[in-house]
């Protein structure tokens, strides 16, 4: 059990430090004067002049020797400092708290709308295999898992705001702006948790244990209760956690194609912006909390699998 | 009623529609027991799923099974059959861990099956287990243990008939004792008792009637005793005869003047384990077999692995016709096809899913000058195999046809010496001593000599002309 | 050497030709010159001489989404290319190997996997400013491991099995039992994944254009024309739908069709 915990932590620190390190090497290794093009993001492309450029480059120490610059930003990083957005000259740690916020908001939203969505289905196609039901859902979910999250939610919009004029298209006023963005995520999450639901209530009913405990004297209902439930439950679960970390991959797009004003679409405006210390910011986040989750994964795993705390590899 | 159960004109087709048993009439009396014996394939799991209403889809079952105390049924009524589950019919199913839920606590499932408060404690003291067992999950029991908890729970059920599917396929060889006692406890107990089996120990150990299927039929039905001593039926009395204890013992004279083989303190530990064999010396003259006997886990796979090369030895040398190849590459490769194994698995030497000419074929490359499609009309006949097959996939081939197939493998490259590992434990009785015939006669046409490691004692005596026996392992749990 | 074809092999093979041939094919067949604007002629519905009518420039949406192919799903399949073949052969290499060797390969390939999958490409495609070649870096990176794992855990298995002990003893060489007794099994096992993963890439590239990151207008890559009309989608439906339907169309193919080739009809656990 410790030696899961170790190793993830020590994955966490390795993702860390390469993502740092890839982030630097990339934008300094590009072409073209950084400081222009902070320059242009800040104050517009028509505005930029030398001074401009030249300002920023001073204070933002950009034309210190490389060596240096990498290890004042790993130090930097070490101590918690994440330096200032080139665009909007807040600390990064600021920029970070204030859009996390509304990503954390979307994604536990979409993930369990999702499961809401996925478990009932899942079970009901799981205890009639090859039904109409499962043969039903198994089509969704591979439509849904052959459309990249972003048409999900064009063709969302186009139904619900465009169409129906039922909810607002983008940005974030409301509450009900949250709507669209969380039902397209969970319907790209539930391409994939529908199968797993399925296929684990399967699995389970058809194991033998499932026929034995009847044969002991229980009804199948009372059977699959005390068996089947907590066997089957133990890949959904772990599936779940796993993919509330998956959910990163998920939310960028999302929220990119609804202006919902969360990490994602923080990440993407500075790369566009060439915003250095929140790109990298942004990416440490993002690559620490996956690794964070993953490790609350396992440890799930671990709490509700006795098999798995006999295994000696992590 | 009198008798416990009654089954009369029993048949079941499969999908196709094709007959597998073919009309099976069979009773048991009360608190007896009686012993189906039948090849594999011969449908005789099929006739306890039909019992228990469990026939796989597909499949139709008709004729008649009566129970003491409840009314006959037709046996196509799955359902009605399963309500007999527990009052009156109980199942100690084939794979003893697959039937207990493997994350659930032993204690748990036997309160589920209604044994609670002390009498869980009485039930698992009946089959030997303790108290300590009661708090394991059913993933860390053994085959074993398994099947003592699911003994445990017949006995705690109640109910009078008990079933048993092939009690001993899941268990190490030497366990047939352990079983053995756990039905004679069942018996003991009151119960009647329904065993299905292939092996032979068990159904000669065995009180009560013992009937033989085959073909679909029952062709011998009576007391055990009059069976085993006095089979009617052609194939009961080849049944019998496949015990290799009734073949006749091993006289034959052999060059002890050349070794194919040595070894001298040969001793080897898997690191950080007790040793499995010390100080280990063997002879293996040209043309002679040697046998090597001992319970499972003791070593008998891995000592075969360190005489052909596979491994090294944590001590002692291996010489290979006077010369000792332990840690020298370089002197095994001129010899190495010379030495050859014959796997416990009839078709695990084949690549599957590739036609067995190909990698006939591919053995060129190894053994020059080697000509398919001269050299293997003539060594097909010679082990009774069908031209035909050589086409065919690995994996589609019989069991016995496959062991075959992997002899004729094995004599293509033209070896000294050949490490048998347990060749014909996978195979049906029969069989066994069909497959065991044409190894003896091929090896003798070709003065090879053999290493024959089995767990079977007795048909290591009649085989072999010399038995060396490991001892059994520490820490291997009983 | 072929082994037992399974079924839908035939379907398989001809999703794979018919997207092949239009990723080398679109823009030889498409009518008119993708590029060509006409200011003239903004949004125009579909007609008799624009069949998915005109852009928020004029130019012609069929010619487009031909001439896109090469782009969506020529750079998806290579990516998978690279990554399949590095992967596997990492993974061989891993399998092979000592403890220490095995150890190395997977750590590296854990390292990578502990980054969140479009993350890495979306990284590397935005700091270098989108284009074919750190878009094809950034996909090969985040998929190589799963195919070194899979590779290796295929082959560590599968040279456990008795024809390769039987191989050995009989005098094969190592390269040969490699070849013959491992790689065929290893690549029947890894062809699924790799056409999903193929779909998954398809997406990928998409969502990069779609967010500005990966290949730029005036490049008819699909995913940027989406974000190119999606502002005039209440005027231009057809226009917006068009390549979006050939995203779905292109991956619910390769979907299927790797299911197929993983032998069930109902979909494979995903864990």
């Amino acid at each position: 059990m410790l030696r899961v915990l170790a190793h993830r932590l020590g994955q966490a620190v390795a993702t860390a430090i390469a993502l740092a390190t890839l982030c630097f090497a990339a934008i300094h290794a590009l072409p073209g004067d950084l400081s222009l093009q902070v320059a242009a993001a800040r104050v517009g492309d028509e505005r930029v002049t030398r001074e401009t450029a030249d300002r920023i480059r001073r204070e933002e120490r950009l034309d210190a020797p490389l060596a240096l610059q990498y290890a004042r930003w790993m130090a930097g990083i070490a101590r918690g400092e994440l330096g200032r957005s080139l665009v909007s000259g807040r600390p990064v740690a600021e920029e970070l708290a204030y859009h996390a916020r509304y990503t954390i908001q979307l994604g536990a939203a979409g993930w369990l709308l999702s499961y809401l969505f996925a478990l009932p289905l899942g079970l009901l196609a799981g205890f009639q295999p090859g039904g109409w039901l499962d043969r039903a859902a198994d089509g969704l979910a591979v439509v849904l898992a052959s459309l990249p999250s972003f048409l999900v939610g064009i063709g969302l919009v186009t139904v619900f705001a465009l169409g129906l004029r039922l909810l607002p298209p983008a940005g974030f006023r409301t509450g009900a702006h949250m709507v669209l963005p969380a039902l397209t995520l969970a319907l790209s999450l539930a391409a994939f948790s529908i199968p797993v639901v399925r296929d684990a209530v399967v699995e389970t009913r058809a194991a033998f244990f499932l026929t034995f405990a009847r044969m002991k004297g229980l009804g199948a209902a009372a059977a699959f209760l005390h068996h089947g439930a907590r066997n089957a439950a133990i890949p959904v679960v772990t599936f779940a956690a796993l993919q509330f970390a998956l959910v990163i991959d998920g939310f960028v797009v999302i929220e990119t194609l609804f202006n919902y004003p969360g990490l994602g679409d923080l990440l993407v405006k500075s790369l566009v912006a060439r915003d250095v210390p929140v790109i990298m910011g942004a990416g440490l986040l993002v690559g620490l909390s996956f690794a964070m989750v993953n490790l609350a994964a396992d440890m799930l795993c671990l709490w509700l699998d006795p098999r798995r705390r006999r295994e000696t590899k992590p | 009623m009198t008798e416990a159960l009654a089954v009369e004109g029993l048949h079941i087709r499969d999908a196709s529609g094709n007959a597998v048993i073919e009309g099976i009439s069979f009773a048991i009396r009360r608190g007896g027991a009686l012993t189906l014996i039948g090849e594999t394939g011969s449908g005789k799991s099929l006739v306890a799923l039909a019992l228990l209403g469990l026939l796989p889809s597909g499949m139709k079952a008709t004729g008649t099974i009566a129970l003491a105390g409840a009314r006959p049924f037709d046996a196509a009524d799955g359902r009605g059959l399963q309500a007999l589950w527990r009052r009156h019919l109980m199942l100690v199913p084939q794979e003893p861990a697959a039937a207990l839920d493997p994350i659930m606590r032993v204690r748990r499932q036997l309160a589920l099956a209604g044994l609670v408060g002390a009498k869980v404690d009485v039930a698992l003291q009946a089959v030997d287990l303790g108290e300590e067992d009661g708090g394991k999950f059913g993933f860390e029991l053994s085959g074993g243990m398994a099947q003592r908890v699911l003994v445990a729970t017949a006995l705690g059920t109640g109910a009078p008939v008990v079933v048993a599917d092939e009690p001993t396929k899941c268990l190490d060889p030497e366990r047939v004792g352990q079983v053995i006692g756990l039905l004679r406890r069942l018996l003991l107990d009151g119960r009647s008792l329904f065993v299905i089996t292939h092996d032979r120990r068990l159904a000669q150990s065995l009180p009560g009637q013992l009937a033989i299927l085959h073909g679909g039929r029952i062709v011998e039905n009576g007391r055990a005793e009059d069976v085993i001593a006095a089979p009617r039926s052609a194939f009961g009395r080849a049944w019998m005869a496949s015990d290799p204890a009734a073949w006749p013992a091993c006289a034959r004279g052999c060059d002890r003047s050349r070794l194919a083989l040595s070894a001298h303190g040969l001793s080897f530990a898997w690191p950080g384990r007790p040793p499995l064999f010390r100080e280990l010396d063997l002879h293996l003259p040209r043309g002679a077999i040697l046998g090597i006997d001992g319970p499972s886990g003791c070593g008998k796979t891995t000592l075969g692995d360190v005489l052909l090369g596979l491994r090294r030895p944590s001590a002692g040398s291996v010489e290979w016709a006077g010369e000792d190849i332990v840690g020298r590459p370089d002197a095994i490769r001129p010899m190495r096809r010379r030495y050859q194994k014959l796997h416990q698995e009839p078709a695990a030497a084949f690549i599957p899913g590739l036609p067995l000419r190909r990698q006939f074929e591919a053995l060129r490359l190894v053994v020059p000058g080697f000509d398919a499609s001269r050299a293997l009309p003539e060594l097909l006949d010679r082990l009774k195999l069908r031209h035909a097959l050589i086409d065919r996939r690995p994996e589609e081939l019989s069991g016995g046809e496959a062991q075959r197939m992997s002899l004729a493998r094995v004599l293509a490259l033209d070896p000294h010496v050949i490490v048998a590992d347990e060749p014909t434990s996978r195979l049906d009785p029969v069989v066994q001593r069909e497959t065991m015939a044409l190894l003896r006669e091929q090896v003798e046409a070709r003065g090879i000599s053999v290493v024959m490691v089995s767990h079977d004692a007795s048909l290591l005596r009649a085989v072999a002309d010399e038995t060396i026996s490991l001892a059994r392992a520490p820490g291997v749990p009983a | 050497m072929r082994i037992a074809l399974p079924r839908g092999t035939v379907r398989l093979a001809a999703a794979i030709a018919a997207i092949a041939a239009l990723a080398c094919l679109g823009p030889v067949v498409a009518p008119m010159d993708p590029l060509e604007q006409d200011l003239m002629r903004v949004m125009e519905p579909p007609g008799a001489r624009h069949w998915l009518g005109t852009d928020h420039v004029g130019r012609d949406v069929l010619s487009r989404v031909l001439a896109g192919a090469p782009y969506s799903l020529g750079l998806a399949m290579l990516s998978v290319g690279m990554s399949a073949s590095s992967g596997t052969l990492l993974g061989l290499v891993a399998a092979n190997s000592g403890a220490t060797g095995r150890a190395v390969v997977m750590r590296l390939a854990d390292l990578v996997l502990a980054f969140p999958g479009l993350l890495l490409a979306l990284l590397l495609s935005g700091l270098f400013g989108g284009g074919i070649l750190p878009m094809l870096a950034g996909l090969h990176l985040a998929m190589w491991p799963q195919y070194a794992r899979m590779a290796d855990a295929a082959a560590t298995s599968i040279l456990r099995e008795g024809h390769v002990e039987a191989a050995r003893l009989a005098g094969f060489p190592e390269w040969i039992i490699l070849l013959r007794h491992v790689l065929p099994r290893v690549l029947r096992t890894l062809a699924p994944l790799a056409i999903l993963g193929t779909g998954q890439a398809i997406m990928s590239i998409a969502a990069l254009g779609f967010l500005g990151l990966g290949l730029r207008p005036p490049t008819p890559e699909w995913g940027a024309m989406i974000n190119d009309l999606l502002p005039f989608l209440a005027e231009g439906i057809v226009q917006v739908a068009a390549p979006c339907a050939a995203i779905f169309a292109t991956v619910l193919a390769l979907s299927l069709a790797g299911r197929s080739l993983a032998g069930s009809t109902m979909p494979p656990s995903v864990r």
